[in-house]
Parts: C-alpha cells; structure tokens; sequence
C-alpha cells in the first residue's frame, strides 16, 4: 500500500562499481532526499564502494551520514559566520568546509585555526564562489594564516561537453592565486572532459563531485511503483472528489497510493527550454495539476489522467472504458523525478 | 604606478636593454635593420621621468589599406608582474594614433617548463601526445597572472602557425647555465647532463680532429652555402644570403658580442656551421647547417659544445636552443628534432604565446579571413 522503489540491487550496484573503478577520485554526493534512495542508505553505499570522502549539501545533513560513513564529509553548500555549525559529535578533522568568501575565511579561521576548507570559485553559474581576485587575496592570506587548505571547489552549470573553456581559465586563476593547494574538486564534467583537464593538469589532482550519474546513472536498474488502492466504476455526471467534480463520461476512478506528501504532482521542473518540454512538463503533474491532465501514473504503459489534483497520500486518476481496468492490490508503474520524491519504501534487492 | 609611453631613439632603446640582465634579441633596435621590410619604432614607458620599459615594434601593413599590425616579437621589454591595465593602456593609446588595426605581442614570460628527463620519458610513454600531458617540474602563477590579465583586457591568444606574422614558438628548449641558486655550472657539470649520445659525439668529433673557429662577415658565403645544402636536404626554403649579411652587420654593430658565426672543419672540409646571438646573460643558437658527406665526424655536436662552452664563458646564464613543438608523439616529423635538443640535457619551457589585441574590429576580421585564406 504504498510508493515504492524497487532496485535491482545487483544491477545497481555494477553500476556504481563501474563509476567508481573508472574514476578512483570520485566524491560521491549525498544530499536532500538522497535521490531517492535516502542519504543515510547512500552514504552506507558510498562505505561499501570504498571511497574516502562524500559530500552532503547543507551542515543540517551531517548528523544522518556520520555514522554511515567513517571518511571525510565535505560540506557543498558554503559555511557562512551565521550559519549552522557541524554536530559537536562529529570530529571537528572529519568536515571539510566550502568557503566562497573572504570573509567568510577570516571568520572560520578566527573560529577553528585548523579547520580542513575548500575554497570556492565563482563559475558562470554565479550562485556561490570567489572572483579570481577574491581567490588570490586568499592565497595572499593563506600565506599568513597556515591553514588546512583541501583544494579548490568548481560547481559548473549543465552543459554538457561545453565546460573545458570555461574550467581551463578557473583552473588558471587558481594557478595566478599560488594557493598551497593541488586538488580541485568539480561537478558536472563528461568523463572526456575529465580525461582532458587531467591530461592538461597533470600536476593537479581532480575529485569529480557526482551525484545523479552516480545514483541515477543506470535507470534500468531503477522501478518506482504505486498500489491501487481502490476502483469505482462511475457513470457520466456522477460526482466525486475533494472539489465535488463530475466525471464527464464513464470509466472507472482509480485510487492509487502516492500524493503530494511523496511530491507526486510537486516535481520540480525539468531543465528543458522548450515550450513543448515545459508544456509536457505541467502536463505530467507540475504545480498545476489541475483538471484533466496527464499523471505521472502509467496503467499498461500508458500514461492515465489525474481526476483531480493530488491529496497528500494518495491520487485519483480517471480511467475511461476502454483500457483494462486494474485491480486492487496490483501496482502500477509512476514515472517521477528521483531527487523530488519521497518513498513509502526503497527495496533493494 | 602609471607610466606613460612614447617613442625613443635606437640608443636610448639600446642603453636601456643594456642595463637589464637580457632581453630577447628581437626587442632589440638592430632587429628592426634585419626587418628592414617594415616600418619600426622604438617604445619607451616611462615612469616619473625614468625610462621603465621598452618595445621594439614592427609595423605590418595589411594588403591595400594603408593601416598596420603593430608587431612586438618576444616582448616588450617590460616588468610582466605588474597591473597590466595601466602598462598597456598608453602602449595601444599610441599604436591605434599610428594606424595600427590590432596588436600582437609575446610577452617574455614562461607558464611551464620541464625536465629533458620527463621530455623522454613523454615521448616513450604511448599515452602521452603532447608536452602538456606531463606533469610539469613547475608551472609559473606569474604566467597565469598574465595570461588572467590579458584575458580581462580582451587580448586573444594565438596559435601561430606559420602565415603573414609568422608566430614566434611558443615552447623552446634551454640549457641552464646556472644553478638554482645562481652559481654558474661547469663544464663537466652541463656535459655530464648531456645523455650518452651527445657526450660521446662530442668526444668523436673531438677525436677525429674536428676544429671549431669563430668565423667573420667574409665567412657569410661558406655558412650560406652549407645552409643552402642543408635547406634542400632537409626540406626546408632558405633565407637569401643577403638576410645573414644584414643581420650579421646590424646585431654586430649594436655590439660586437652580439652575434657569432661559429664553422666546424674536418680536414679542410666544412662540415657545420652556426650562427649564435646573445643580449646580456641570455645566449641563442639561431641558425645552423650541417654536410651530408662525414656525418659521422660529427662536426654538428662539436660546434653546439663550443657555442655553448663560450656563453658560459661570456657570463650567459641560459643557452637557448630555440622553439620546439609540443608534439611528443615519436611518429611525428617534428619528434626528430625535440630528441636532438633534449639530448643536451637542460629543460623544455612554455610561455604565454602570442598574443593580439584588435584595435579595428572590421579590419582586424578582415586581416584574421586573409590569413585563413593564405594559409588554406
């Protein structure tokens, strides 16, 4: 009875194996929902596949990977002098802090001598980061102030197979900015990408951050699936629902479990462009998921309409006579954005 | 600081490369008598009075329009780690009243540099193409600050290859000939960095009784007759005797020091011959030619070792082999030539590259579709 995840864990975790053998730098993310999965589920994975450090997004999630995974937690969201600090359980050696201001490093430094940081630099995405005068003002600083520099972090926006430009003018501010450091930590390179800014830096040592290729990267292995709940055969003007609707030609009303408390119907929007894409993407169940419009719920392999917009734990959906009409206690297939939903239950085979 | 630019006269230009360590033998005023197919100016940035900085800048004129590339091969001549903004901004502000459309220029400072070690042991290693996949032994921020700098400035890179400015070359290879401390090397010292190969040419060259000998201007001929031999066998086309003769003449009267023709005999047979050029502690080996017939004399070793051998004499602090490509792949022609000059032990350098910053954006387009077109 509910919203599940099924993995076929042996597929899955192939795939995870074959991305962190191609790439032993690899800092695997672990942050909001856990794609899916649940971050403290993945950062028990992330033990299993061997590596030294994973990243979560904001302090807040410190506490529910701590015990999952013994390595280093790097921090991605960027510390700031009034934000939330790292759990007093968690030893203060295991955080490495992103820190994007200058600022913000005088304040950390006065606060813990020895905290491990990471600076960030400002990218074309310009949501947190440096200048590359504001990095050099930090190496200036940096020669004053021995600090436990872990390298350099750049948070790239995505688009594919067009970073290098971009990537080889931040990697020469780092080089302008003689920081004691040679690891850059990057999110959102294609492997040649990474081959080629390796193969350019072989001096440096590069830690690719990666979070939905790493977890998501094999959707086969991946099924999300909802119960039926419940089925009325409902006639041409009969009434239903929250809102008291009439059906306007008869079929059947499903019930099927999964609302908008597991963010059935609150996806976040797909970065397609297009008119068409952003069309299909209200269609699917977006914030307007209103009247008759397409749900993410598949009945056959096809896509079924919302009856109405989602309650919090369940949806209806309106079938027309036709098409089989399911059973209860069967499941039926949902299409949803991984990082925005939440499951009744992940099983992992 | 902001300094301002105008021009000065062959001697102050002169005087002031003097009193530097080195600079590049084509920022010299001489260079402008071997360019003598260009209009040339010598620039001088001053600062409070004080003369700072200096350029030697060729004027190319672009085909039927009566405006110019202004040209600054290897330099200008000027303190690099310094808010390139101000330095420059004087410099074009001139150029552009001088009808220039663009500016190119190649500023004289390093961003990479290798061993010969990590050289060979890329050109061995099947996963390695280019000089920039090794691991350099140091990669310079004050050459990151520059290229950072000209970036922010709209400046572009180049890749020069061949054309109507034919681009200096970006990775040369160079023997130091101080330690990193400063102490000059010795002899033994810089030969016993040679590989295996290099030091036993030079002790059969040694052996077979190859002399080596400064030449004089009369010489000219005989080196060019070599060059000459040397240009069809390898391929290459040959500058006019008459460029060696004005070059020879121009450098040799900026100093007398300036510019050596060097001639390795066997018997009475000419068998190498080069021509050296040094400005202050910088030393070059510019031009060279070598018989076909007792190769194995090994007349080209012998003459490298006693050019090199009297730069550290003359107080050079770098032998300078001149450009090499990064290709580091052992099918490429080019990879012949590398292995050559890294046999003399000494370290691959990369510098910032050509640099142009257009002025006229029609006609700077215009001058980048005709150099397309020529090189096509």
């Amino acid at each position: 009875m509910s919203l599940t995840l099924t993995v076929d864990g042996e597929r899955w975790r192939r795939h995870l194996r074959s991305v962190a053998d191609a790439d032993p730098g690899l800092v695997p993310v672990v942050k909001g929902n856990g794609y899916g999965f649940g971050i403290t589920r993945l950062a028990q994975t992330a033990t299993w596949l061997g590596v030294d450090t994973i990243a979560v997004g904001t302090y807040h999630e410190l506490s529910a990977v701590e015990q999952a995974f013994a390595g280093d937690l790097m921090v991605l969201g960027p510390w700031r002098p009034t934000g939330p600090v790292a759990p007093e359980s968690l030893a203060p050696g295991r955080v490495i802090h992103t820190v994007s201001r200058l600022a913000d490093l005088l304040a950390l430094l006065d606060r813990q001598p020895d905290a491990r940081i990471v600076l960030e630099r400002l990218t074309s995405m310009r949501r947190h980061g440096m200048s590359a005068e504001e990095l050099r003002a930090a190496g200036r600083l940096l020669d004053q102030r021995p600090a436990r520099l872990e390298g350099v972090a750049f948070h790239l926006p995505l688009a594919h197979g067009a970073h290098l430009t971009e990537v080889e003018h931040l990697v020469n501010d780092v080089v302008a900015a003689e920081l004691p450091t040679r690891t850059l930590w990057i999110s959102h390179l294609t492997p040649p990408e990474l081959a080629r800014l390796r193969a350019s830096y072989a001096d440096y040592d590069v830690r690719p951050r990666v979070g939905t290729a790493l977890w998501l990267g094999d959707p086969g292995a991946l099924r999300v699936t909802a119960t039926v709940l419940d089925v009325h055969e409902v006639e041409r003007g009969d009434v239903f629902g929250y809102r008291g609707r009439t059906v306007p030609k008869a079929g059947h009303i499903l019930v099927v479990s999964g609302g908008t408390s597991h963010g059935i119907g609150l996806e976040a929007p797909i970065g397609d462009h297009s008119f068409k894409a952003r069309a299909a993407a209200v269609a699917r169940g977006g914030l307007d998921a209103a009247g008759f419009v397409r749900s993410p719920f598949t009945v056959d392999g096809k896509p079924r309409l919302f009856a109405e917009p989602p309650h919090m734990q369940v949806s209806m959906l309106f079938l027309p006579h036709g098409p089989r009409v399911p059973a209860v206690g069967e499941e039926v297939a949902v299409r949803v954005r991984h990082t925005a939903t939440t499951f009744d239950r992940v099983d992992i085979s | 600081m902001t300094p301002t630019v105008r021009p000065i006269s062959a001697d102050e230009h002169r005087a002031f490369i003097a009193g530097r360590s080195s600079a590049s033998f084509l920022q010299t005023p001489a260079w402008a008598a071997v360019k003598s197919e260009w209009r040339a100016e010598s620039l001088g940035w001053y600062d409070e009075g004080r003369l700072v900085g200096a350029g030697l800048v060729l004027y190319r004129q672009l085909p039927r329009v009566k405006r110019f590339l202004a040209y600054l091969p290897e330099g200008p001549v000027l303190d690099w780690a310094v808010d390139l903004g101000a330095w420059l901004a004087p410099m074009t502000t001139h150029l552009r009243s001088q009808g220039a459309f663009g500016v190119r220029m190649g500023p004289p400072v390093v961003t990479r540099r290798w061993s010969a070690a990590q050289v060979k042991e890329g050109i061995a290693d099947e996963g390695v193409a280019r000089l920039g996949e090794i691991a350099p032994l140091e990669r310079s921020a004050a050459g990151a600050r520059v290229i950072q700098q000209l970036e922010a400035l709209g400046w572009r890179p180049q890749v020069s290859e061949g054309g109507f400015a034919a681009g200096q070359p970006q990775y040369t290879f160079v023997i130091p000939l101080v330690d990193d401390a400063g102490a000059r090397r010795t002899d033994d010292d810089v030969l016993a960095g040679m590989n295996q190969l290099w030091r036993r040419n030079i002790r059969k060259a040694d052996k077979a009784g190859v002399v080596v000998t400064q030449g004089r201007a009369e010489d000219l001929k005989a080196f060019h007759d070599l060059y000459a031999h040397t240009a069809e066998r390898d391929h290459f086309t040959p500058r006019p005797l008459s460029y060696f003769e004005t070059m020879y003449d121009a450098l040799g009267a900026e100093d007398p020091d300036r510019i050596t023709l060097w001639l390795a005999h066997h018997e009475s047979d000419l068998v190498a011959a080069t021509i050296a050029v040094r400005v202050g502690t910088h030393a070059w080996y510019s031009y060279g030619a070598s018989s076909t017939a007792k190769r194995e004399v090994r007349g080209s070793n012998a003459v490298q070792w006693a050019m090199i051998r009297d730069a550290m004499a003359q107080g050079a602090e770098v032998y300078d082999l001149r450009g090499i490509t990064d290709t580091l792949d052992p099918d490429d022609p080019h990879v012949g030539l590398i292995q050559f000059k890294v046999g003399t032990g000494g370290e691959a350098v990369e510098s910032v590259g050509e640099w142009d910053l257009p002025l006229n954006r029609v006609l700077y387009r215009g001058f980048e579709l005709y150099l397309a077109r020529r090189g096509g």
